[in-house]
């Protein structure tokens, strides 16, 4: 009797082994599937190109050219998400602060830059500026026109990092918001200060949940700042677009760029999913 | 003047939340040095807005609270009011029913938090107490565990060492077992024992009766915002004069016992 209850069952049973061997067999058809449909899809896709006689060669031919414009959509990708972070970080300050001046301040910079097109944004900063440095100028502002006429990199930086910094105020806003009230209060019990409870309680919990939002604002960033390209920088955009234009082959070109920065997102998509992967690993439990 | 062994004064006390929603309405409450105090009373009556008027989680409307010798009137938030609660709480600990450990921090790191960020230690000052207190609420082996790998009386008792670590004067208790399942609240109970039999003040909201009966020295019952009777457990619980706290008692007795 006793031995019968007690015994039980040693390990997992045949037939238990079966459906978890079906389970993970299932798995493994979806995802050799998915592979192969994905690269039929491409095949097709690539054959269609091949069809409509495009110039493989050509292409191949001013790859070279194409890529030497990677540096500068990197370096105005990189610097102008290193300046949206820090303006998100202090918009969404703003943004929560009780202090009339910051707490508009913050709002307007947001509702204005969310309420503007990024491309009028752009020559606002490479066009209009000037001018403004100009009237300063013979308002007796010395050395104001300089100032205020950047070159075009510099613009592009700033027209990027400045417009998604204001989106990414909201993420940041939101993420601080999201962590439960039980951990301020668990912060104030110990005595700490506002700001010592915002750097060392709320802040690194925060981060946990902005940054999967964060790199999407980067990945199209890198895609966004092909609009330097207005101004005249030789990044990657503009030189496909100037080839194309110069042998009548925009298809090509503009076929070439698209794939570049496609693959280019791809690595950085697989980088986000990596860093989000390991966040996870580490406890993240439940905010009490 | 100063009383010298009272260590918690609170007199007066009115916290209103909104514009008429009256949660205590004159409460006055003193706690000696050592004591140890048991709060009862149906929910909503205001023990744990009490509590929470006591460390200025809750601003209070009208009224003072004293902790040794810092003295806060309500009113308005002033530099020097605000440095003011910064010090009670820095004297106060505060145990929550939620625990509210930090999550992205080790059972350590949680406990040495305090030291270091509010009294300025170095990690190596901070860390023989806090092992001292991990091995004093038995989790020595839960040292680098992150709260979510914890159990609920697990994740209470370092909460518990957390507030020991700012070496507290006072503990709050904020119904520390509701959140618990049944199991594991005499693990957290038996910590609260034995930081009474070491002489600390408490003063506790709390419905655990083996606590209140057997640990208290007082227990006091709220209804309403006002209280309703005090006086030494054996007292309220065997004859309790109030007829609002001998229902209320029946209610409890019948359903924790």
């Amino acid at each position: 009797m006793n031995e019968t209850i007690s015994k039980g069952a040693p390990g997992i049973p045949p037939e238990a082994l079966a459906v978890l061997k079906e389970t993970a067999d299932a798995k493994r058809r979806f995802r050799r599937n998915n592979a192969l449909a994905l690269f039929t899809l491409l095949m097709m896709l690539f054959g269609f190109l091949y069809m409509l006689g495009l110039d493989f060669a050509f292409m191949a031919r001013w790859f070279g050219f194409i890529m030497a414009g990677m540096g500068y959509t990197l370096l105005v990708s990189f610097l102008a998400i290193s300046l949206a972070c820090i303006l998100s970080v202090i918009g969404a300050l703003g943004r929560l602060s009780r202090n009339p001046i910051a707490n508009s301040v913050a709002t307007a910079y947001v509702s204005f830059i969310r309420g503007t097109p990024l491309l009028v944004q752009v020559y606002m900063w490479y066009l209009a500026l000037p001018q403004i440095g100009k009237s300063l100028e013979e308002m007796g502002v010395h050395g104001a026109q300089a100032w205020f006429t950047l070159p075009a990199i510099a613009a592009g930086v700033l027209a990027l990092g400045v417009c998604y910094g204001a989106y990414m105020t909201e993420t940041v806003r939101a993420g601080i918001e999201s962590i439960g009230i039980g951990q301020r209060e668990a912060a104030k019990a110990l005595g700490m200060t506002d700001s010592q409870m915002m750097r060392r309680i709320i802040f690194p919990q925060a981060l946990r949940v902005i940054i999967p939002p964060i790199s999407n604002e980067f990945i199209a960033m890198i895609k966004d700042s092909s609009l330097v390209s207005l101004m005249g920088v030789w990044e990657l955009s503009y030189r496909a677009i100037k080839v194309g234009r110069r042998y009548f082959q925009s298809l090509e070109m503009l076929i070439l760029a698209a794939l570049i920065y496609w693959v280019l997102c791809i690595i950085l998509q697989t980088v986000q999913e990596h860093i989000e992967a390991r966040m996870a690993k580490g406890d993240r439990g439940v905010n009490g | 003047m100063m009383k010298n062994d009272t260590m918690v004064e609170v007199s007066n006390l009115h916290k209103v939340f909104g514009e008429d929603l009256h949660v205590l309405r004159g409460i006055d409450l003193e706690v000696k040095k050592g004591e140890v105090v048991v709060i009862l009373g149906p929910s909503g009556s205001g023990k744990s807005t009490l509590l929470r008027c006591i460390n200025f989680l809750e601003e209070p409307t009208a009224g003072t609270i004293r902790v040794g010798d810092i003295t806060i009137g309500a009113g308005k938030k002033t530099k020097e009011h605000n440095a003011k609660i910064l010090e009670i709480r820095r004297r106060v600990g505060m145990c929550f029913q939620s625990f509210n450990l930090f999550p992205h921090m080790t059972a350590l790191e949680n406990i040495i938090e305090g030291p270091v960020t509010v009294l300025g230690q170095s990690k190596k000052e901070a860390i023989p107490y806090a092992e001292e207190l991990l091995a004093w609420v038995g989790l020595t082996d839960k040292r680098d565990e992150y709260p979510s790998r914890l159990s609920g009386g697990q994740q209470q008792r370092v909460a518990i060492a957390r507030s020991l670590a700012m070496k507290p004067d006072v503990m709050l208790f904020d119904e520390p077992t509701s959140a618990l399942d049944p199991e594991l609240v005499k693990e957290v109970v038996d910590v609260m024992e034995r930081l009474a039999a070491e002489g600390m003040t408490i003063i506790a909201v709390t419905h655990e009766m083996h606590f209140a009966r057997d640990v208290a020295d007082r227990v006091l019952i709220m209804d309403g915002g006002v209280w309703v009777e005090s006086g030494p457990p054996e007292e309220i619980f065997t004859n309790p004069k109030e007829a609002r706290s001998r229902q209320f008692l029946a209610h409890i007795l019948t359903n924790h016992d």
